[in-house]
């Protein structure tokens, strides 16, 4: 349900004349400055919006940062050392190996594995800018000067509950709280009322590692859950559409009755606000089985397009449809798109203790394509500068082998990339030391990426708080301003 | 086009007030009580809006009403002023000498204010705001109130039935109306008078079964002329069996019912089977089980009636946190939800530090936690299911007895204080007793092998087994006999030799077989009676030591048994008493394990014999299978697996050789031994919930239960009674109700009547007079004195449920096994007998905000397009919409709908059924023209669309009409008032 205008003067009025400034003061101060021309500085300044939607892509399992974004020569340099007996033996000492906290012991995953094992892949670089890309990327290389890439994310769990933990910034063991796209439909709301403005694609993480709450909003209500949408025109959510017997004719005079009957009811009931709130439900609901349906059916889009996204070949083709949905959600206002990748009823495909080569370079491939299609449409269509682009994963992978071809768990260092939205292009922020196991420089845990999203939106994200749920200093996180544009 | 940042912000803004409108009225503790009627111009107050909340993130939990160390309080601009023990803070209002800037502002750590551990340092910004506020003289509200002492908190108050205003009919007047119209006239509001019949039966009916009444059930209602008519229907739904389904599913909300989950067939949280505790809560409401005893019996019916198995499933509150990989998440969870559930209690938050707002220091949450350290979960066996996959009673136990529980510095697991182990208790700011008494156990709740149920669970199968072998032996023998008729002696030798092999096999299978039984039935009598020696010396030598139950120490030697020990660890033992001594009640355990002893020799023997039998078949396949290669080596190497399994066999066998030794004592135990002992720590916990002297518990009880009648709750927050909850407008209610229901022993059922009986139950919830109505709302908006009934919005399962009732579709079987949940649009039986799990609940009742299974202790209706979708759209709703078309024609035994009589009788049936009550005049009308349009462009379906572009659809046979009225039927789900009570 979304105010209207009406309903938001009269919840003004109501607001001074009963509550008081009963309501926890943060938003409410924010308000009084806007509204009424304040001198008062708020307690939280909200910064000016740059974006208006988000596209969060994930991958799940954990994607290497070692052969993706984030070259280390070392590695080939003292390729079957152990890490002690090379110059970065310190790594194993340092204060920061503290941080590393698991729900369960592993007894065969989640270890510092500290036999070196080369890059699987070779780099080179890309644009203008220099970016330094691995060979699994050669679409979205194309991309270099758009990529905002960050090296030093950091994390606790060396499990896979990192995966919810890096979408609602808290430890497994602290329970759940809500994810950054809730929070963003929060405080955002809508930009287009025929559609829901929190969608996920792909199928989502399992829930060994957080299942639907990496995309749930907890105490903020389920009305801020995201949507998860199937790219089928003919089931794209549930009771999208009536069985198939039924006509569009008559379910539409069906819909007359009902809103002509409720409005009876509305006059029996003046004080009853909540008819008024499900006519409109209602309304909302019989526009959306259009809307819904229009966006995943990608019969206007021009053969051109498709073969862009990679969606006449096979390996690409999955998701090839969810990047050009993701376009066309954004198009139409949607305000955060989170796409999953990778899901395989565990861990997640991105997982690679084993064979790191083999599957990493499938699995980029899977994407590669895609996602550089859909930068240069954005990018193409003018979206790109209001639209925030998130390339993210749960942790690294240790610089060590795990006793085969393959990383185990690395949540002490590790890469993702932002793109558009109001950032920087072509940039790299932020570092891990020379065998990639620490972040070193600019080092930013997972909510700094969230307060980096909010703030491009126009949030800060500090009047992101509701009573009674205190949230604590780290779960805000900080913008990274360095790379702001 | 990007919105403006301000658009956002109102936004968000109105999010939080549309969200939580009565939440915000107590935001933090020390916020509340000085909030309220603010001018715009406070509003701005930098007091007010910089430094008190900074003070109150920063400061307070260590200075202020909880803890005021140094003597220092920072709650308030007057203890600001008065400073610390050791003098001024702020000195002449200057900053000169302020001891409170410098403190903030140290760059010494160990100087700086708030301490490492306590908090980080106040940002520069902060600090600026810190500055210009002593600068300016500390300005502020004239009148600042703020916290006093816990002890003055209304919730932690002993419960004292308050004096009733004066009736203003007679003395036997429902003391509830006597209260709320007391605070009525105080506020000068006044009731909207009573409901309609039909609103108010629906309301009720509603609220005790959780379905509406039936088109008979209202006509009567509504004929009935009778005085006692209400206060009848009220006891007749109380004694309905539905009324356990209802308020079943209101308490597995607050008790976190949850059915099992995990990854495909791994469990991995909840337990398998826990709808026995479902049935339970249901059976215990139905029989109106004392609240106190529910509690008792959920906590430690274990240690209440151990061998009770009806009862132990309550104990599924607690089998219900299990959670597979991680203790602390399990017991965290534990702590949290009984404190909440039952006592309102934010312990929780005393997990890593001291609690900010209650007197429930650290420590507190760890002895919390300890009350349940040594608990465990098992399934237990029912009559006649061996298989505990299949069936079973998951329960609580105490397993580990010397379980330790430390405290974790800052909440963190990797860093428990060992060297202070912490002792079991409750916090001692309640000074209520709270005694521990350890509990001696039977025998079949700390050894469930040697039950009689288990043992006749055990012994039916194996007898299963044994039957089997010999009918299996006979048909064989049978066969060969019936062969060697048929066939002449040259043709029939080769079947011979087979038929002879295969009797071999049955007998090998039958011997094995009886030697099991025998082995178990001979294992079984001496653990028995070793077990029943035993206990002797248990309640002797055990009971009285404290919690220590390990190896008991007899004056004449060791016994010889040791605790816990695992179910494969053999008995090697010698006695230390003389045996030849023929009163000593080890001779006649020592005879019969001697027995068991060369049972289970024989047993193991008659194993490994059927083995080698087995092998040598293995092998003798593979040899003429691999017969054919003609590589020798690689022959050999295909035949290897099937020839070493073969060898081993051999072996294994090899060592059963010799006779059993006569005088071995030794034998593998038949289960698990368990502590013969429980801690006795829970039921302590559970006493200490309910004595009578705990001003949290029945408090709690009565706000759900308030809450479930009216809409709201008396205390906005139904898990937290602390200090962050701000005394209730209606504080005598609550009191009254929670006096009510200790005295009475706890009758829930008696305090339904009293609140459905009352006429603020029965308070209409609008009125035609719309300046009386608004006359009201001016001075009560949010309804705080109950002027008028509150208008719901139906829960998800009652939204289901009432499709089905009004269909008549609904499936009444009673109890029972979970269904699954994606059956919902199918099954037809009541949703909260459909799995509810993290991840296994139905789309429709998601929808509608159906509980979470990790937390819901007040659902939160939403009203959101899909729902819209969801009752338009499902398969579910269109089918039922038939039926329910089609059952009101028959109840008014019409052909159709083709004449207008025919047709308005129809109309006033649906209306009557799906919202109980007649329609309007305008709604006859309206669903008139609809009726015939509707008819009428059915008649030519090639003009009309699909939804679908699939061409195989079959017709459906429904006449247009019928159509028609099924398009009614779903009109009316999709209803507003479906879905509302008023």
């Amino acid at each position: 349900m979304y105010p209207s205008r009406k309903a938001i003067s009269v919840d003004r009025r109501q607001l001074f004349g009963k509550m008081g400034l009963g309501f926890g003061g943060v938003a409410l101060t924010a308000m009084l400055h806007r509204d009424q021309a304040s001198a008062i500085e708020s307690q939280h300044e909200q910064p000016v919006a740059r974006a208006k939607s988000v596209i969060w892509l994930f991958m799940i399992g954990g994607a290497s940062h070692m052969e993706s974004f984030d070259p280390k020569p070392a590695l080939n340099k003292y390729a079957g050392k152990t890490i002690s007996e090379t110059p970065f033996a310190d790594a194993l000492t340092s204060p920061f190996m503290a941080n590393e906290r698991a729900v369960a012991f592993d007894p065969n995953n989640g270890f510092v594995r500290t036999e070196l094992f080369p890059m699987q892949v070779g780099f080179k670089k890309h644009g203008q800018s220099g970016l330094e890309i691995s060979d699994w990327w050669p679409h979205l290389a194309h991309q270099a000067d758009e990529l905002c890439l960050v090296r030093s994310m950091w994390t606790e769990d060396s499990n896979h509950g990192a995966q919810l933990q890096f979408h609602t910034g808290r430890h497994r063991i602290d329970g759940f709280f809500p994810s950054i796209g809730s929070w963003v439909h929060y405080g955002l709301g809508t930009l287009n009322e025929n559609l829901p403005q929190f969608v996920v694609l792909g199928t989502p993480v399992a829930d060994c590692c957080g299942g639907m709450e990496v995309h749930r909003a907890n105490y903020l209500g389920p009305q801020h859950d995201g949507v998860p949408l199937k790219i089928d025109p003919k089931d794209p959510l549930p009771f999208s559409r009536p069985p198939r017997e039924i006509y569009r004719e008559e379910q539409t005079e069906e819909f007359r009755l009902l809103r002509k009957l409720n409005q009876l009811t509305a006059t029996q009931f003046p004080n009853d606000a909540t008819i008024a709130a499900r006519i409109k439900a209602y309304e909302l609901a019989f526009r959306m089985q259009t809307a819904v349906p229009e966006i995943v059916s990608f019969g206007n889009e021009s053969q051109q397009t498709l073969e862009d996204y990679g969606i006449n070949q096979k390996d690409t083709e999955t998701f090839g449809r969810q990047m050009l949905a993701a376009r066309r959600l954004v198009e139409k206002g949607v305000r955060f798109v989170q796409v999953y990748h990778g899901n395989n009823g565990g861990a997640g495909q991105w997982d690679a203790h084993a064979n790191l080569k083999s599957s990493h370079s499938k699995l980029c491939h899977q994407v590669d394509q895609p996602i550089a299609a859909l930068i240069a449409d954005l990018k193409q269509r003018g979206l790109l500068d209001e639209t925030l682009v998130v390339w993210a994963t749960e942790f690294g992978r240790t610089p060590g082998s795990q006793k085969s071809d393959g990383r185990d768990h690395h949540p002490y260092g590790f890469s993702i990339w932002m793109a558009g939205g109001g950032l920087k292009g072509g940039v790299t922020h932020g570092a891990t030391d020379e065998i990639g196991f620490h972040a070193v420089e600019d080092r930013h845990y997972v909510t700094d990426i969230h307060a980096t999203v909010l703030h491009q939106l126009g949030i800060n994200p500090r009047s992101l708080q509701i009573p009674g749920r205190k949230r604590l200093e780290r779960d805000f996180g900080t913008p990274i301003q360095q790379i702001i544009a | 086009m990007l919105r403006s940042p301000c658009r956002t912000n109102v936004h968000c803004a109105l999010r939080v007030i549309a969200n939580y409108p009565l939440f915000s009225l107590f935001v933090l503790a020390s916020w509340f009580a000085w909030l309220g009627e603010m001018s715009i111009a406070q509003a701005l107050d930098p007091y007010l809006n910089q430094i008190k909340p900074l003070l109150t993130e920063k400061c307070i939990s260590c200075h202020g009403a909880l803890r005021s160390e140094a003597g220092l309080r920072l709650d308030a601009i007057q203890f600001i002023r008065a400073g610390s023990d050791s003098g001024s803070i702020v000195v002449n209002d200057t900053l000169k000498g302020c001891k409170l800037v410098e403190r903030v502002t140290s760059q010494d750590i160990d100087y700086r204010m708030p301490p490492e551990d306590a908090g980080t340092a106040l940002t520069k910004e902060q600090t600026q705001w810190l500055t210009n506020w002593i600068e300016a003289k500390l300005p502020g509200p004239e009148q600042e109130s703020f916290l006093a002492s816990p002890r003055v908190h209304w919730a932690y108050q002993p419960i004292v039935r308050p004096a009733l205003p004066h009736a203003t009919r007679d003395a036997s007047e429902n003391p509830i109306d006597r209260i709320v119209r007391g605070v009525q006239e105080e506020k000068q509001v006044r009731s909207l008078g009573t409901a309609s019949d039909s609103a108010w039966l629906r309301r009720v009916t509603f609220d005790l079964t959780g379905l509406p009444p039936t088109v008979d059930e209202l006509k009567l209602f509504i004929e009935d002329s009778s005085l006692a008519k209400r206060q009848q229907a009220i006891d007749h739904l109380l004694s309905k069996p539905s009324y356990g389904e209802r308020w079943g599913r209101h308490w597995m909300d607050i008790w976190r019912y949850s059915d099992w989950d995990g990854y495909k067939n791994e469990l991995r949280t909840s337990q398998r089977h826990i709808w026995h505790w479902r049935d339970w809560i249901i059976e215990s409401l139905n029989a109106n089980k004392p609240y106190a005893q529910m509690i008792v019996e959920m906590l430690a019916a274990d240690e209440l009636v151990p061998g009770n198995q009806e009862t132990l499933r309550a104990t599924g509150f607690l089998a219900r946190n299990f959670h597979k990989s991680n203790r602390n998440i399990w017991l965290d969870a534990t702590v949290e939800h009984t404190a909440k559930a039952f006592l309102g209690l934010t312990l929780n938050c005393a997990k890593c530090h001291d609690h900010k707002y209650d007197p429930i220091p650290q420590t507190a949450y760890y002895q919390f936690r300890a009350v349940f350290e040594p608990h465990r979960i098992r399934t237990d066996q029912i009559a006649g299911v061996a298989n505990i996959d299949k069936d079973g009673i998951p329960r609580a136990y105490d397993e580990d007895l010397d379980a330790a529980t430390y405290l974790y510095v800052r909440g963190n697991d990797k860093n428990p204080l060992k060297d202070s182990p912490v002792k079991p208790s409750v916090p001692d700011f309640f000074s209520i007793p709270f005694e521990i008494v350890p509990i001696a156990l039977p025998l079949e709740s700390y050894y469930p092998e040697l039950s009689d149920l288990v043992r006749q669970n055990v012994l039916a199968d194996k007898e299963a087994v044994e039957k089997s072998a010999f009918v299996q032996l006979h048909a064989k023998i049978s066969a060969l006999e019936k062969e060697r008729a048929v066939q002449s002696d040259s043709r029939s030798a080769g079947f011979d030799s087979r038929g002879i092999a295969e009797i071999e096999l049955a007998t090998s299978k039958l011997n094995f077989a009886i030697a099991d039984r025998t082995s178990t039935l001979a294992r079984y009598a001496a653990e028995k009676t070793r077990c029943a020696i035993q206990s002797k010396f248990d309640s002797k030598y055990v009971c009285r030591r404290d919690n220590q139950i390990g190896s008991a120490i007899h004056p004449e030697g060791r016994l010889p048994f040791r605790h816990g020990v695992n179910a494969k660890t053999s008995w090697s033992v010698r006695p230390l008493f003389n045996i030849e001594n023929p009163s000593n009640p080890w001779l006649e355990w020592t005879h019969l394990a001697k027995k068991a002893s060369q049972a289970e020799f024989w047993h193991m023997r008659a194993q490994a014999s059927h083995d080698v039998l087995l092998q040598q078949r293995a092998y003798d396949a593979a040899v003429k299978l691999h017969s054919k290669e003609t590589d020798s080596a690689k022959r050999e190497a295909a035949i290897k697996p099937s020839k070493d399994a073969l060898a081993k066999s051999r072996k294994t066998l090899d060592q059963f050789a010799s006779e059993p030794s006569v005088e071995s004592t030794t034998y593998t135990p038949i289960g698990k031994e368990l502590p013969h002992q429980s801690s006795g720590r829970r039921l302590a916990l559970a006493k200490w919930i309910v004595h009578s002297d705990n001003p949290l518990t029945a408090r709690v009880a009565i706000n759900h239960i308030w809450m479930r009648h009216f809409g709201t709750p008396l205390v906005e927050n139904t898990f937290d009674f602390g200090m962050s909850s701000p005394r209730p407008e209606l504080l005598d209610a609550l009191n009254w109700l929670s006096a009510e229901l200790i005295t009475n022993g706890w009758d829930m059922k008696h305090i339904h009547r009293l609140i459905l009986n009352s006429d603020v139950y029965a308070t209409a919830s609008d009125s035609n007079d719309v300046d009386f109505y608004q006359a009201n709302n001016a001075k009560d908006p949010e309804n705080t004195t109950y002027w008028r009934a509150n208008v719901r919005r139906l829960d998800a399962e009652e939204i289901r449920d009432s499709m089905l009732a009004v269909s008549d579709a609904l499936e009444k079987t009673f109890c029972g096994p979970d269904l699954d949940f994606a059956d919902g649009e199918k099954n037809m039986r009541r949703s909260l007998y459909f799995q509810h799990a993290y991840e296994k609940q139905m789309p429709m009742l998601v929808l509608f905000d159906a509980a979470s299974p990790n937390e819901c202790y007040r659902r939160k209706p939403s009203l959101v397009p899909q729902q819209a979708l969801a009752l338009a759209n499902s398969g579910l709703a269109r089918n039922l919409a038939n039926r329910l078309a089609e059952a009101s024609l028959k109840a008014l035994n019409c052909e159709g709908t083709e004449t207008e009589t025919d047709a308005e009788l129809f109309i006033e049936r649906l209306f009557l059924t799906a919202l109980a009550r007649p329609p309007s005049n305008e709604e006859q009308k309206a669903c008139m023209a609809f009726l015939k349009s509707q008819t009428n462009l059915m008649r030519d379906p090639d003009h009309l669309t699909r939804f679908s572009d699939d061409n195989n659809i079959t017709e459906s046979n429904q006449s247009p009409s019928e159509r028609a009225r099924q398009s009614l039927a779903i009109v009316l789900f999709n209803h507003h008032d479906f879905v509302t009570i008023r």
